[in-house]
């Protein structure tokens, strides 16, 4: 199957990873990070989230690696557009949009599981030959070691003993994110057999980071930079990418990979309706677990999930009383750079 | 107050009808409906649900269920004039003024008691990822069971399927709350309903397609976005009528809608619900005539009375603002020929990422 180094694009962290492994391809996660002009406004208004704007001007722009294919997922209104977007701007890219519903009840995984194998079919066809059971169970092996490996490296930055703090987490997210997995796998591995170290940011204040988008290292160290030592997160360009995927026996493969993505930690717009908001009550658990002094909530401007949510996490926290500060950004590092006073008043009150 | 107010509402369309009642009178009788749900909402005696707007309202109905798309509140607070307080009070409990101001007056309306509370709420993942965040706030707000539909993209055989089971889950659902089963008698009298009025509506449309068209930029304000409300019932048919017979007449006798009509214009996805003179400006300034709205239109086929869920699912799927910006731009440009438009309007409401979403694509999409 495979496809040497071959990359296919994706945007989302529900995106099926060992599927596209198995297919023989490297999953390279199309960040918003780059240096091209913005046009990706002649198509999607202004009022339209940055990130999706910012991998359109990728798009539009050219710079991307070679890509043999997209797996976009309706995960919201802008990738929803995105999908439309990129059609009509690389018409001749092989892209397929799958069908994300918002809940994780039974027939919502079922019905994802068929959106999963329609994936399969396309990947199959995309890469000429047909992907097995037993390649898609290889490939959740492998990519469970993923998530097993942050889980180390994490626990050591919680503690103030990783080397690079949480800008080398960052790197090593984007890596894990966009190269294939047999190096991302060898550069955690030799993190994590990094002697113990004293982190020299260490004496930061503990600060749990949530949010949507925020791949730049930099935004990391600029974080540090204002006093604060992010020591976990919950972010789709972060921690919540990289989570294992249980696998039973005689269970229907695909089945599998729609639970365990659907009912990981969720971005904003995944909920059960069963526990509405349940979101906040997520957030205080983990900053409370991560012996955090306060909370840094930074989305991305015109995150309807996240927006529509933010009050609910507000109240919350309140009344555990646990600080929080919410940033708004563009993706850029620009954008949060502008709000160094706001994030060292709030590091200088939870000190 | 708010009962009062739409009982009022209603008790004055119905006597201005009774004034001339030969006159076919579409908007007032249209108007009376929306009244009366406004009361029926506002009674306190009633089931009610607050929904997302591609749920089956005639299922709702039949169920005795006063149900309600949540926009409709803040269409009403806006087109009253009463949305600012509500704005306001959404916005200092954090919900920012970036997003749908639709779903933040509603929020201010709910945080300050102005919104009925419901007996259940009922989202629908379609036509936006605000409005199902909305319909998550209101059901912790008002401590209320919430069932979500997930309304896939695209209209395939799994797509209507996977809708069509949750539509039936829907009403077990329904069920579970009211202790009421469906009753599946009047279930296909509703569907017969149902499609009674689309036809009906499907000749209205027909008839406003006329050069010059019967219609004014008034007459049919949010009509295909409110009549799904009362689909199941005799008043849609009603109505649907009395707009017909009015179109008809106005045809036969040579009324224009706009006095010499000169450009012909499609307005895109939903009005502008405050008070403005955007449209009357258009007709004496320039004898522009909004003709056609992007959701005034029959978009989905018949329902079989006799097993409606996949018909009702292929509905949900197939509304104009669900699935990809190709089939979207595909509706449009199929009402630009059938109407005969010079041009659109695009509202750009800076919070919906509906409307503003696609504007490029959609402008692009409409030049050829």
């Amino acid at each position: 199957m495979s496809k040497k180094n071959e990359k296919l694009g994706y945007t989302c962290a529900y995106t099926p990873l060992a599927l596209i492994d198995a297919a023989g391809y490297t999953p390279y996660r199309i960040l918003p990070m780059s240096e091209c002009p913005d046009q990706a406004g002649q198509l999607l208004h202004d009022n339209l989230c940055p990130h999706v704007k910012r991998i359109l001007d990728r798009a539009i722009s050219k710079d991307l690696p070679d890509l043999n294919g997209v797996v976009l997922m309706n995960s919201c209104d802008a990738m929803r557009r995105l999908a439309d977007a990129w059609e009509r701007v690389r018409p001749a890219d092989r892209i397929i949009l799958l069908d994300l519903p918002a809940t994780a009840d039974d027939a919502a995984v079922a019905y994802f599981a068929g959106e999963l194998a329609r994936l399969t079919e396309s990947l199959s066809e995309w890469s000429g030959g047909n992907i097995t059971d037993s390649d898609i169970k290889t490939s959740i092996q492998r990519y469970n070691q993923l998530p097993a490996l942050f889980a180390k490296l994490r626990e050591r930055l919680r503690q103030g003993k990783l080397a690079g703090d949480s800008t080398r987490m960052q790197t090593l997210y984007n890596e894990a994110m966009m190269t294939p997995f047999e190096i991302s796998a060898r550069s955690l591995k030799q993190a994590a057999a990094e002697p113990v170290s004293k982190s020299p940011q260490s004496n930061g204040v503990p600060v749990f980071l949530f949010g949507n988008v925020l791949p730049d290292p930099e935004a990391l160290t600029f974080f540090e930079s204002c006093g604060a030592r992010i020591i976990e997160d919950d972010l789709c360009t972060g921690s919540r990418l990289f989570t294992p995927m249980e696998l039973g026996e005689n269970q229907d493969l695909l089945l599998q990979i729609s639970r365990s993505l659907l009912t990981r930690p969720p971005c904003a717009r995944t909920f059960d309706p069963g526990q509405p908001l349940k979101m906040a009550e997520d957030i205080l658990a983990r900053a409370r677990t991560s012996g955090a002094r306060g909370v840094i909530g930074q989305t991305i401007k015109f995150c309807d999930p996240y927006l529509d949510r933010l009050p609910a996490v507000r109240k919350t926290l309140r009344q555990a009383g646990i600080p929080l500060l919410l940033l708004e950004g563009d993706c850029s590092l620009r954008s949060i750079e502008q709000q160094r006073t706001r994030i060292e008043a709030f590091i200088e009150m939870i000190d | 107050m708010m009962y009062q107010y739409f009982k009022d509402m209603a008790d004055g369309i119905e006597a201005k009808i009774l004034q001339d009642p030969n006159l076919p009178n579409p908007r007032k009788k249209y108007a009376l409906e929306t009244a009366r749900l406004g009361s029926r909402l506002y009674s306190g005696n009633n089931t009610v649900a607050w929904c997302g707007l591609a749920v089956p309202f005639d299922l709702l109905n039949v169920m005795g269920i006063t149900s309600c798309f949540v926009e409709f509140v803040g269409a009403a607070l806006a087109a009253t004039g009463t949305a600012d307080p509500f704005l306001e009070e959404a916005e200092q409990a954090g919900f920012v003024g970036d997003t749908c101001g639709y779903h933040r007056t509603v929020m201010g309306a709910a945080r300050k008691n102005i919104m009925p509370e419901p007996d259940f709420l009922i989202a629908t993942t379609c036509p936006c990822s605000g409005g199902i965040a909305i319909m998550e706030n209101l059901a912790d707000l008002f401590n209320k069971d919430l069932f979500v539909l997930n309304v896939p993209q695209e209209d395939s055989e799994q797509n209507v399927a996977y809708l069509a089971d949750q539509i039936k889950a829907m009403v077990e659902f329904v069920t579970r709350h009211t202790g009421e089963p469906l009753d599946e008698g009047k279930l296909r009298q509703a569907v017969e309903n149902t499609n009674r009025a689309r036809k009906i509506m499907e000749e209205v449309y027909q008839l406003a397609q006329n050069v010059p068209s019967p219609t004014d930029g008034r007459l049919l304000t949010n009509f295909g976005l409110v009549m799904p409300l009362f689909c199941g019932t005799e008043a849609a048919v009603e109505i649907a009528q009395a707009y017909k017979d009015e179109f008809t007449a106005r045809v036969n006798n040579g009324i224009p809608g706009v006095p010499d009509e000169k450009l012909r214009l499609l307005w895109i996805q939903n009005r502008i619900q405050f008070d403005n003179p955007l449209v009357e400006l258009l007709e004496k300034e320039y004898r522009a005539n909004i003709v056609s709205d992007e959701l005034n239109d029959i978009f989905w086929d018949p329902i079989d009375p006799q097993d409606p869920y996949p018909g009702m699912a292929r509905r949900a799927i197939a509304i104009p603002l669900n699935g990809s910006i190709q089939r979207r731009i595909g509706h449009l440009q199929k009402l630009a020929r059938a109407y005969n438009l010079d041009g659109a309007i695009n509202p750009c409401n800076w919070g919906c990422r509906q409307g503003t979403g696609a504007r490029g694509l959609i402008s692009d999409g409409l030049r050829y």
